[in-house]
C-alpha cells in the first residue's frame, strides 16, 4: 500500500514532464497581426510539436539555455529581433521568416519578406519602362540590388541607383533623378522609405509623371500605381514546408533562403488612369 | 428770444415733432444698421485674413514638410519668400521641431501695431509607416509627429484702411438714405398731417371766439366725423351765444330799471336819514334852547313860591287888620290859594317841559344809550308813551295793559324806549283810514324766565313779501310818508343786545303783533313791579290833527 502511494505521487509529479518535450520552438518578436498570421500559416502546414515564445513577453530571454534544457530541434525565428536571438545559439537549426534583413549564414536559412526583383522587373517590363529610378541604402539592401541589377540586365531594365544613406537624403535623391527614369521602384529600405521621406516618392511621380511601384498596397492610397504585396499567411504556410524537411532529417543548410512565392499585385486605377498605364497592365 | 419762442412753437406742432420722432428713429436705426455692417465686415475682413493666413501657413506646412526633412535651406527659404510675397504677410519663419528658424522671409520693413500671428505645426503623416511595418500589415495611425513649425506674422494694417474705408462709405449710404427718407417721411406726414392741420385750425379759430367759423374737411374718416362734430358743436354755440345776448341785453335794461328805482329808494333813505340827523341836531339845540329859559322859569316859579310863602302871613296880617282886599283883580281870599297853586303850576310844569326836553334830547342825541342798569319795563312804557303824547291822534285808541310782578332787567331803558317808540310808532301808522287802536300789554312769563312787551294794532297788516324784508336796513313802505327803514333794524339790533328777539306776527288785513321777548331775572332776585291798566288819551296840548 505505501509502494502504491508512492508510485502515485511519482507518476502525479511526472506528468508534466511531457509538456516541455516538444520540437520546435517558435520565437516571435513581438505580437504583431503580420507575425501571427505568418505563425498561423506556419502551424496549417507544420504539425509538428511546438512551443511558442514572444520575446516582448520577457524581459530577457536566455535562448542558449533554453535549447540547451528543452532541446527543441528546430527554431522558427519570426522577425528580426527574434532572427537575432536565435542567431546566439548554434546548437539548433533556424528557420526564419518575417525578416527584412536576414543575412542568411550557416544553420540559418528561411524565407524573406522581399519579393524576387524579377516580380518586379517583370511589372516594369509590362509598364514599358526602360528607366527605372531606385533609391537605397547598400547596408541594407547592397546586395538585393545587386540580384535586382542582374535580373535587369537580363530584361533589358536600366536601374538608375541613387545611394542613401540617411533618411534626409531620399528627397534630394529624388530631385537628381528628374527627367532621367521613367519609373520608381520603391525597395522596402528603411532608410530610403522613411515615414518622413515617403511623401517625396509621390511628390516626384506627380511632378514627373512617372508610376511608383511599391511593396505594400498601403502606399496605393498614397499616389503609388502598381503594388506587389506579399502574402504573410502563405510564407508561414512556405516555411512550414521548410520545417517540415528540416524535421524530416534534411539539413538546414540544403534549404537556400528563399523569396515569398505568392505574390499579390493591386494597382490604383485612378494614378494608372491618370499615368495613361492602364492598357500595359 | 424771439426766436425761442419760434423755436417752442415749432417743437409744439404735431407735425414737426412727429417728424422729429421719425428722422430720430430713422437716423438711429441708421446709424444701428451702419455700425453693425461696419463691425460685421471688421469681423469678417479680420476672420478672413485669420484663415486665410491660416491656409497659407497650413499650406506652407505642407510643402515644407519634405524640404524641412531634408534640411533644404534653400528650398524653405523659398517657399516662405514665395508665402512671404502676399500682402498681409508681414513675416514668415520656418522653425524645426528644436525651435532653431531654418528660413525667414519679410514682406514689409515697416513694424505694424496690430499683427495676427499665427503658428502651425509641420508634421509628417502619420498614416506613414516604415517599410517593415508595412510589410506586417499594420495600418497607419492618425498621430501626426512635428516636425517643425511655420510661423506667419500677418499685417492687419489693412484692415485700419479698410475700416476707414468702410465707416466713410457706410456713413454716406447712410446719411443719403436718411436725407432721402426723412424727405419722404415729411412729405407722408405732410399730406397724414394735412386733414389733422385743418381741423385744428378749424378749432382754434372756434376756441378763439369766432364761432361762425368752420372746419372745412370733407370725408367720413375720423378726422371727417371730428370735423362734422366741431361744426355742429359751434353752430349750436352761436345759437347760444345769440339767445345769450339777447337775454343779456334784457337783463341790462332790467337791471337799469331796477337800478333807477333802487337809486330812488336809496335816495329817498337818504334824504330820511339826513332828515333825521338834522331832526336830532334840531332836538338837541332846541333842548339847550329851551332848558336854559326852563330853568329860569323854574327858578322863578321856586321864587314865587317862596317868596309867596313869606308874603302871606304879612298878607293874612293886613287882611286881619284892614279887611278883604284884591291882588290884581282877585280878592285876597281866592288869590291867597290861587297864588300858591300858580306858583306850584309854574315849577310843575316847568320841570314837565324840562323832563320832555331831556326824552326829546336824548332819543335824539343818543345819550346814555350804553348805559346798562336795573330798570323796570312799566316805566320804559310811560317814558316812551310821555315822549309820543304828542304823536298819538284822537283817532288812535291807544290802551295800555302793564302786567304785575315783573322783574327788573338789566338794561339801557333809554333804548327799550326807543324800540317802543319804534313799535307804537308803526302800530299807529298801520291805519289804512287813520283810525284804530293799539293795545300795549306787558307780563312776565314765569316757565321761560322772559319779560314780553307786546304791541298790538288791528291795521292794515303786513304782506307775507314784506314779512320777509321786514329787518332789512333802508327797507321801508313808508318812504314817501318820512319812514327811514331802519326802525325795526335797529329795533331788532337793541333787542338782539339784550339777549332777546323781537317778532312780528301779522295778518294782512286783521292787524300785527310785534313781541319783544327779554330775559329777566326771577322776581325773587330783582324787585317786582305792580300791575295797571291805563287808557292813554291824547294830549290835549300836542294833539295832532
Amino acid at each position: 500500500m505505501q509502494f502504491l502511494k508512492i508510485l502515485v505521487v511519482t507518476l502525479l509529479l511526472l506528468l508534466p514532464l511531457p509538456a516541455f518535450a516538444y520540437d520546435v520552438l517558435v520565437l516571435q518578436s513581438m505580437h504583431e497581426k503580420g507575425y501571427d498570421e505568418a505563425v498561423n500559416g506556419f502551424k496549417r502546414e507544420c504539425r509538428a510539436s511546438m512551443r511558442r515564445l514572444v520575446l516582448t513577453d520577457y524581459a530577457e530571454a536566455d535562448i542558449t539555455r533554453i535549447t540547451r534544457e528543452e532541446h527543441p530541434k528546430l527554431i522558427v525565428a519570426v522577425g528580426d529581433r527574434a532572427l537575432e536571438l536565435a542567431r546566439k545559439q548554434r546548437s539548433t537549426p533556424v528557420l526564419y521568416m518575417m525578416a527584412l534583413n536576414p543575412r542568411p549564414r550557416t544553420g540559418v536559412t528561411g524565407v524573406g519578406m522581399l519579393l524576387d526583383p524579377s516580380r518586379y522587373l517583370f511589372v516594369f517590363d509590362a509598364l514599358g519602362t526602360g528607366k527605372v529610378g531606385v533609391i537605397y541604402d547598400p547596408a541594407r539592401s547592397g546586395a538585393y540590388l545587386k540580384r535586382a541589377q542582374s535580373a535587369a540586365s537580363r530584361n533589358r531594365i536600366d536601374l538608375v541607383l541613387r545611394e542613401v544613406r540617411s533618411a534626409k537624403e531620399t528627397p534630394a535623391m529624388l530631385q537628381s533623378l528628374r527627367g532621367k527614369v521613367d519609373a520608381i521602384w520603391m525597395l522596402p529600405d528603411t532608410t530610403a522609405v522613411s515615414p518622413a521621406s515617403t511623401e517625396a516618392y509621390f511628390l516626384f511621380s506627380q511632378g514627373e509623371r512617372v508610376p511608383v511601384v511599391t511593396f505594400a498596397d498601403i502606399y496605393l492610397s498614397m499616389g503609388g500605381a502598381v503594388a506587389l504585396t506579399i502574402d504573410r499567411h502563405d510564407i508561414g504556410r512556405q516555411l512550414g514546408e521548410m520545417a517540415l524537411e528540416v524535421l524530416d532529417g534534411t539539413d538546414v543548410d540544403d534549404l537556400p533562403a528563399g523569396f515569398p512565392r505568392r505574390v499579390v499585385t493591386r494597382t490604383n486605377d485612378g494614378v494608372v488612369r491618370q499615368l495613361d498605364l492602364a492598357g500595359r497592365l | 428770444m424771439k426766436r425761442k419762442l419760434r423755436v417752442a412753437r415749432y417743437i409744439k406742432n404735431f407735425r414737426v415733432r412727429l417728424y422729429l420722432i421719425f428722422t430720430g428713429t430713422i437716423a438711429l436705426l441708421t446709424a444701428a444698421f451702419v455700425s453693425f455692417y461696419v463691425l460685421t465686415d471688421m469681423r469678417s475682413y479680420r476672420s478672413t485674413l485669420e484663415r486665410e493666413g491660416r491656409l497659407l501657413a497650413t499650406i506652407l506646412a505642407q510643402n515644407a514638410r519634405l524640404p524641412l526633412f531634408a534640411e533644404n535651406t534653400e528650398a524653405l527659404t523659398l517657399l516662405a519668400e514665395g508665402t512671404a510675397r502676399y500682402p498681409s504677410v508681414l513675416c514668415v519663419t520656418i522653425a524645426n521641431v528644436d525651435g532653431v528658424t531654418v528660413a525667414k522671409a519679410r514682406n514689409k520693413n515697416e513694424q505694424a501695431n496690430d499683427i495676427i500671428e499665427m503658428k502651425v505645426d509641420i508634421t509628417s503623416p502619420g498614416q506613414v509607416l516604415s517599410p517593415e511595418s508595412v510589410l506586417l500589415g499594420n495600418a497607419g495611425s492618425d498621430e501626426q509627429r512635428v516636425i517643425g513649425r511655420v510661423r506667419l506674422s500677418l499685417d492687419t494694417s489693412g484692415a485700419r484702411e479698410r475700416l476707414i474705408h468702410l465707416v466713410a462709405a457706410s456713413l454716406a449710404i447712410g446719411t443719403l438714405f436718411w436725407i432721402f427718407v426723412s424727405l419722404l417721411c415729411y412729405q407722408i406726414l405732410k399730406r397724414v398731417t394735412f386733414s389733422f392741420n385743418l381741423l385744428m385750425g378749424g378749432i382754434e379759430e372756434i376756441g378763439s371766439g369766432k364761432l361762425s367759423a368752420r372746419v372745412d374737411l370733407d370725408g367720413d374718416d375720423e378726422l371727417g366725423r371730428a370735423a362734422n362734430a366741431i361744426n355742429a358743436m359751434a353752430a349750436s354755440l352761436e345759437l347760444r351765444e345769440l339767445e345769450n345776448l339777447a337775454l343779456q341785453e334784457e337783463l341790462l335794461k332790467s337791471m337799469r330799471l331796477e337800478v333807477q328805482e333802487e337809486k330812488k329808494l336809496v335816495m329817498a333813505r337818504l334824504i330820511q336819514t339826513n332828515k333825521m340827523t338834522s331832526l336830532g341836531l334840531l332836538l338837541s339845540s332846541m333842548a339847550h334852547e329851551i332848558n336854559n329859559p326852563n330853568a329860569s322859569i323854574r327858578f322863578s316859579g321856586h321864587m314865587i313860591g317862596k317868596m309867596w310863602g313869606d308874603a302871606v302871613p304879612l298878607l293874612d296880617g293886613v287882611m286881619q287888620e284892614e279887611g278883604d282886599f284884591f291882588l290884581g283883580g282877585v280878592p285876597y281870599e281866592k288869590a291867597r290859594a290861587a297864588m300858591a297853586d300858580n306858583a306850584a303850576k309854574i315849577v310843575e310844569n316847568s320841570e314837565r317841559i324840562a323832563r320832555v326836553v331831556h326824552g326829546l334830547r336824548d332819543y335824539g342825541v343818543g345819550g346814555g344809550a350804553h348805559l346798562r342798569q336795573k330798570l323796570e319795563i312799566n316805566s320804559a312804557v310811560s317814558a316812551a308813551l310821555s315822549v309820543l303824547a304828542c304823536q298819538i291822534r284822537r283817532d288812535v285808541q291807544l290802551t295800555t295793559s302793564l302786567g304785575t310782578g315783573i322783574p327788573v332787567l338789566n338794561g339801557s331803558q333809554q333804548q327799550l324806549e326807543q324800540v317802543l317808540i319804534n313799535l307804537i310808532l308803526n302800530a299807529m301808522q298801520s291805519f289804512a283810514d287813520g283810525r284804530g287802536g293799539v293795545h300795549l300789554s306787558t307780563r312776565y312769563d314765569s316757565s321761560s324766565c322772559e319779560v314780553i312787551v307786546e304791541v298790538q294794532d288791528n291795521g292794515v297788516g303786513i304782506k307775507p313779501e314784506t314779512m320777509e324784508r321786514l329787518f332789512e336796513p333802508f327797507y321801508s313802505t313808508k318812504l314817501e310818508r318820512g319812514g327811514s327803514g331802519l326802525g325795526l333794524y335797529i329795533s331788532q339790533y337793541i333787542v338782539a343786545e339784550h339777549g332777546g328777539r323781537l317778532q312780528l306776527t301779522s295778518a294782512p288785513g286783521k292787524g300785527t303783533v310785534a313781541r319783544v321777548v327779554l330775559p329777566a331775572t326771577p322776581p325773587s332776585v330783582g324787585g317786582v313791579i305792580p300791575a295797571k291798566d291805563v287808557e292813554h288819551p291824547a294830549d290835549p296840548l300836542h294833539q295832532v290833527r
